[in-house]
Order: C-alpha cells, then sequence, then structure tokens
C-alpha cells in the first residue's frame, strides 16, 4: 500500500502551485509541438548569435573596395570590371570565398558580419520594445479593471484612440518627429504597442475580480497592492507570455520596416538597413536582400511557432 | 420600439466616433508641437550660407506659421483648418496637401482594394476547405503555408517577387508604370506584383481566422440538426455553418485593415514605386515636409475610425441577435 500512497502524494503534488513543477508541466506540454521546439531551438541560436557572434566575425562597418559584390561561398557571378589599359569592359567571373561566406556588399562589408550585427539590433529592439508595450499594457489593463469607474473610462477611450492610429503610420510620424535615433525608436514602439495587451489584461482582470479566491483575499483584509500582485497578476502572467511571444515578432518587423523606409538609425546596421540597400543592386548583388530577409522571416517565424505552441499548452482545454 | 433602441445606438455610436476623432487629432497636435524640428528649420542652412541673421528668419517663418502665438490659439487654428478641410501647404511639391491627396489617393485605393479582395476571395475559400477536411494532409500543408505567409515580411516577399519575376525572368516591370490608364489590363498586370505582395500576409490571416471560426461552428448543436433533417453537406456548410462563422470574420478583416493593411501598403507603394499615399509621405519624409506626412497619418486614422463606425452599425443590421443598451 505504500505504493498507492506515493503515487496519491505525486497526484496532489502536481496540482500544486509548485513553480519548478508547474513549468515542468508547461514545458512537457510544449515540448509535444514539434515545430514550437523548432521555434525554441532558432531564437537560442539567435540569442547566442547576437551575445558571442560579433567577436569571430569581422568589422561590419568596414568597407573594403578590393572586394566589393562578393557573392556567397558556392555561388559564382559575372561582372563586368572597366579596364583603363584597353579602354573597355571585360567580364570576369568572381567565386564566393571562404573569407566572407555570405558574401559582401557593394561596398565590400563582409555581409556575414553584417547579419550577425544585425540579429543584436534586431532581438534588442523586439525584447526591450516588447518590454515596455507589455508593462505598460498591464499595469494600464488592471488599474483599469480593478479601479473601474471614471478611471477605466479614461483609460480605456485612450487605448481606444491609440488603436484607432494604424500602428505603422503612427511610427512613422513620430520617428519622422523626433528624429532616428535606436533608443527612440525603441521606445516609439514600445509607447504605441501596448494597446492590445492593456484591453486583454483588462478583460481578463475583470472576469478575475469577481472569482472567490479575490473575494476571499479582500474579505481577509488583503491591501489593494496584495490584490492585484499577488492575486491577478500572476494569474494573467501566462496570458503576458504569450502576448509577449506573438508581438516580438511584429516589432522586429516595424523596427525592419523603419530602417527600410530610411527611418532607422543610420549608425547601427540594421537587418532593414542591409535589406534596402540591397534593393538597390538586385541586379548585381541580390544576395544583400535576400540573406537578411531571411534572417527576418525565420525570427518572426520562430517567435510565432513558439508562441502558437504556448498558447496551446498553456490553454487547459487543449489536449496537446 | 425595436426601431428606436437602434436609432439611438447608432447616435451615440456617431457621437462616441466623434470624441475618438477630437482624441486623434489632439495627439497628433501634441506630438508636432512638442517634436523639436520647427517649420523655420528647413529655411535656416540657406540662409545662413548667405550670411542672413538665424533669429529674424526663425521669427518671420514661426509668424507666418502662427506659431508665435499662444499655444491655445495655434490649437484652435489647426482645429479649424483641419474642420475647413484644409491640410496645410506642402511647400515640396507647392501645392496645398489637400490636392495633392486628391490626386494621389486612387493608387493606394486600388491596390488595397484588390489586395482585399484577393486575400478575403481566396483566404475564406482555403479556410473553409482546411476547416471542412481537418486532420486531413492538405489541411496540415494549407496551416503550414498560412504559418509561413504571416511571417514572411511583406517588404522583404515584394523584393523577392521583383528578383524572381521582374530581373530574373522578365515577366513584369520592376517599377510600377503611372502613365497606364487606370481602368485598363495592363494596369491590372502592372498590380499582381504588388497585390501578391500586400495580400499575402493577408490571405494568410484569413485562412486560419475562416478554418478556427467555421471549427468552432461546424461542433455546434444546430449543424447535427441540419445534418440529421437530411440537407446536403454544401447547403450545411454553405448555408449554415459559414453564415455564422463570416460574423466575427469580418470584424478581423476590418480590424487587420488599420493595424496591417495600411503600413503593408505603405511600403509596398515604397517598393514598387506607385505613387500612392505612401509613396508621398515616404518622399515628404526625405523633403522634411511636414504637413504631408502628418495628413496622410490622419487619413489612415481616419478611414479606420469610419470602417470602425461602418461595421458597427451594420452589425445591428446583420446579426439581430446583437442588443445593445
Amino acid at each position: 500500500m505504500v505504493e498507492t500512497s506515493g503515487d496519491i502524494v505525486k497526484g496532489v503534488g502536481r496540482c500544486m502551485p509548485n513553480r519548478t513543477r508547474l513549468i515542468n508541466y508547461y514545458w512537457q506540454r510544449t515540448r509535444r509541438n514539434k515545430l514550437a521546439v523548432f521555434g525554441l531551438a532558432f531564437i537560442i541560436f539567435l540569442i547566442a548569435l547576437a551575445a558571442i557572434g560579433p567577436l569571430f566575425t569581422l568589422d561590419p562597418t568596414e568597407a573594403n573596395f578590393e572586394e566589393t559584390n562578393m557573392p556567397p561561398v558556392r555561388f559564382t557571378i559575372e561582372q563586368s570590371v572597366y579596364n583603363i589599359e584597353t579602354d573597355d569592359f571585360t567580364t570576369t567571373k568572381i567565386s564566393g570565398t571562404w573569407k566572407h561566406p555570405l558574401g559582401t556588399d557593394s561596398k565590400g562589408r563582409d555581409m556575414l558580419a553584417m547579419i550577425v550585427s544585425g540579429a543584436r539590433v534586431s532581438l534588442l529592439v523586439g525584447l526591450i520594445a516588447t518590454g515596455i508595450a507589455i508593462i505598460l499594457g498591464t499595469i494600464i489593463g488592471v488599474v483599469s479593471a480593478y479601479l473601474g469607474g471614471w478611471v477605466d473610462n479614461a483609460l480605456m477611450r485612450f487605448t481606444d484612440v491609440m488603436m484607432t492610429f494604424p500602428f505603422f503610420l503612427l511610427l512613422v510620424l513620430i520617428v519622422f518627429i523626433f528624429g532616428p535615433s535606436l533608443a527612440f525608436i525603441v521606445l516609439a514602439i514600445g509607447l504605441t504597442g501596448w494597446t492590445g495587451i492593456a484591453r486583454l489584461i483588462r478583460s481578463e482582470s475583470l472576469s478575475l475580480r469577481t472569482r472567490e479566491f479575490v473575494v476571499a483575499a479582500k474579505a481577509l483584509g488583503a491591501s489593494d497592492n496584495r490584490v492585484v500582485f499577488r492575486h491577478l497578476i500572476p494569474n494573467v502572467i501566462s496570458l503576458i507570455i504569450i502576448m509577449a511571444t506573438l508581438s516580438i515578432p511584429g516589432v522586429i518587423l516595424a523596427e525592419a520596416a523603419l530602417s527600410f523606409i530610411g527611418l532607422g538609425d543610420p549608425t547601427v546596421p540594421s537587418w532593414g538597413i542591409i535589406l534596402e540597400s540591397g534593393q538597390h543592386t538586385l541586379e548585381t548583388a541580390w544576395w544583400v536582400a535576400v540573406e537578411p530577409g531571411i534572417m527576418l522571416f525565420l525570427t518572426v517565424l520562430a517567435f510565432n511557432f513558439l508562441g502558437d505552441g504556448l498558447r496551446d499548452a498553456f490553454d487547459p482545454k487543449s489536449n496537446v | 420600439m425595436r426601431k428606436s433602441w437602434l436609432s439611438d445606438y447608432i447616435v451615440k455610436r456617431i457621437i462616441y466616433s466623434i470624441i475618438i476623432a477630437w482624441g486623434i487629432l489632439t495627439i497628433t497636435f501634441i506630438l508636432v508641437r512638442v517634436g523639436p524640428n520647427s517649420p523655420a528649420d528647413k529655411y535656416l542652412a540657406n540662409i545662413a550660407a548667405r550670411g542672413g541673421d538665424p533669429a529674424q528668419v526663425t521669427a518671420a517663418v514661426e509668424a507666418r506659421y502662427g506659431l508665435d502665438k499662444p499655444i491655445y490659439v495655434q490649437y484652435f487654428n489647426y482645429m479649424g483648418n483641419l474642420f475647413r478641410g484644409n491640410l496645410g501647404w506642402s511647400f515640396s511639391t507647392s501645392m496645398p496637401v489637400s490636392e495633392l491627396i486628391k490626386t494621389h489617393w486612387i493608387y493606394s485605393f486600388q491596390l488595397i482594394f484588390l489586395s482585399s479582395l484577393f486575400a478575403a476571395f481566396l483566404g475564406i475559400l482555403i479556410g473553409i476547405y482546411s476547416a471542412v477536411k481537418q486532420y486531413t494532409k492538405t489541411d496540415y500543408a494549407f496551416t503550414f503555408l498560412s504559418f509561413i505567409g504571416i511571417s514572411i515580411p511583406n517588404f522583404w516577399l515584394g523584393i523577392m517577387l521583383i528578383l524572381i519575376f521582374s530581373v530574373k525572368f522578365g515577366l513584369f516591370k520592376t517599377y510600377y508604370d503611372t502613365t497606364l490608364p487606370l481602368f485598363s489590363l495592363d494596369n491590372l498586370k502592372a498590380l499582381v506584383l504588388p497585390v501578391i505582395t500586400l495580400g499575402t500576409g493577408m490571405l494568410a490571416g484569413y485562412v486560419r481566422y475562416t478554418r478556427s471560426a467555421m471549427l468552432d461552428n461546424l461542433k455546434k448543436a444546430f449543424v447535427t440538426t441540419a445534418r440529421a433533417k437530411g440537407l446536403p453537406e454544401r447547403t450545411v456548410i454553405g448555408k449554415h455553418v459559414f453564415r455564422n462563422a463570416l460574423l466575427p470574420l469580418v470584424t478581423i478583416i476590418m480590424f487587420d485593415l488599420g493595424s496591417i493593411v495600411f503600413g503593408g501598403a505603405y511600403l509596398t507603394e515604397i517598393i514598387f514605386g506607385i505613387p500612392g499615399l505612401g509613396q508621398i509621405s515616404f518622399n515628404a519624409i526625405f523633403a522634411n515636409d511636414y504637413p504631408v506626412v502628418v495628413a496622410v497619418t490622419l487619413i489612415g486614422t481616419f478611414m479606420v475610425l469610419l470602417v470602425n463606425l461602418a461595421t458597427d452599425i451594420s452589425y445591428t443590421y446583420l446579426d439581430p441577435r446583437i442588443r445593445y443598451g
């Protein structure tokens, strides 16, 4: 009978809100989704690339006019070069070398180095701007739901106004007015991207507010602070994690798009800026536009896969 | 009885939209006024080069734009001008901003209209098919493809389409030809790549939303009833399930218009050189032509506001189950 009681204890343990066990439980559920695991793996790879990659690559800003428009390894292109002595164009074949595995751009800068430092920019922008948006959205959502009355009314009307602005057009206007520095772009994305989160958190908190455990906590004399931080926020945390994962790709794309239209920080080689310069050299050096785009695409795909997997894992109704 | 609460609701909804519009204009005003730039900046370099006095120039320009008046007077002037449809003067093109918009809006409209049509039509068809054939290989393939469609950055997709179809195969021009008459086959052909560029993300979204909305409704009791009555499957899916899935879908399509479509159209116009509102805003950014950039953002925002209003009002007719207090 000892074994049975052991099982019972195990079963009880499963239901207890033990933090590591809960994380483990959700991880088990997420792991069953192969695409989500791929997403997570790619994100970890990207973080590693952004963190230590620049130590191993060449200087991304160093121009070298001896080696312009070199194709990636295994690719060969024909290039017309003007020859002063014969006063004629000679066609030469250029093959990619291992010195520049991803080729070089029209200024001879190493593409690999630029891609790696671009990863740093995109991830930093994605994580910090999403962080700002999530914190702002959560505060506004919870405060709105918890205080109710005219505060709720005012905050939600303000949210409505902000939501009516098309996200990208508002961003263009703000960055145009205040100038394109990376810190400001991050701030602008964070300060405009909180609206959807605030609404979701508010509606979730509204339904939580009337639940027995919150009512009980209040009846026991818990302060507002305690109810909000101990009861409301921990219960919407899974929602926050999902929202964060799913909003990061939008933020990364927004920064890339801003850079692409020339509203990026010109001192920082982000994927959007490389892509923009590649657009003008499609006929001579297609890889300059292709490579940063593939990275952007894979990054967005990875976060979408992970976010989707997490949503299923956190949803008690779904049987993954 | 029914008529009266309905019109009450519509009146309320319109008043509410006006309040939101006021909020939008006020926030824009604050943004522009708080910004570090002054309209005088663009003259300063010029004047300084000729040895003029910068302070004098700044004062003159600010007087011309009314910036020397107290802030509340500026605010009322700004509101009054917008109310009369005066969006300011575009100095980089030397014409009123409203004129500029009048000549260019059609290009944005045709792009957005055709892309939405393409995305909604195909997206809904694929979504229905996917839901009816749930868990088959085709369903998995469409679901996976829709993931890719949502994740692909649309400005990159546009460049890739140009690279493959224009540069490699020479099937299309790399740039949009503005001399083409609007209602012609050539114009339609010129819009193929831009429509795919803008439409793919929307299409993928609609596939996912349609599929999940259809699946939600397929499990409902009225579907079982319809089948038990012996209705053909086509009628069950088309008339019973799809009708009910349509409403949440319309909401999402309308919401997308604001969040994705305008931003996407802005980028698509720049990539293909389509002279729509995105393109004129883009040009204005480099010319530091304030009123144009502000006007394009405001127009996009007011389109969203109007579409939201129209959607909400049309719901009261479309879905009799909705009751508003």
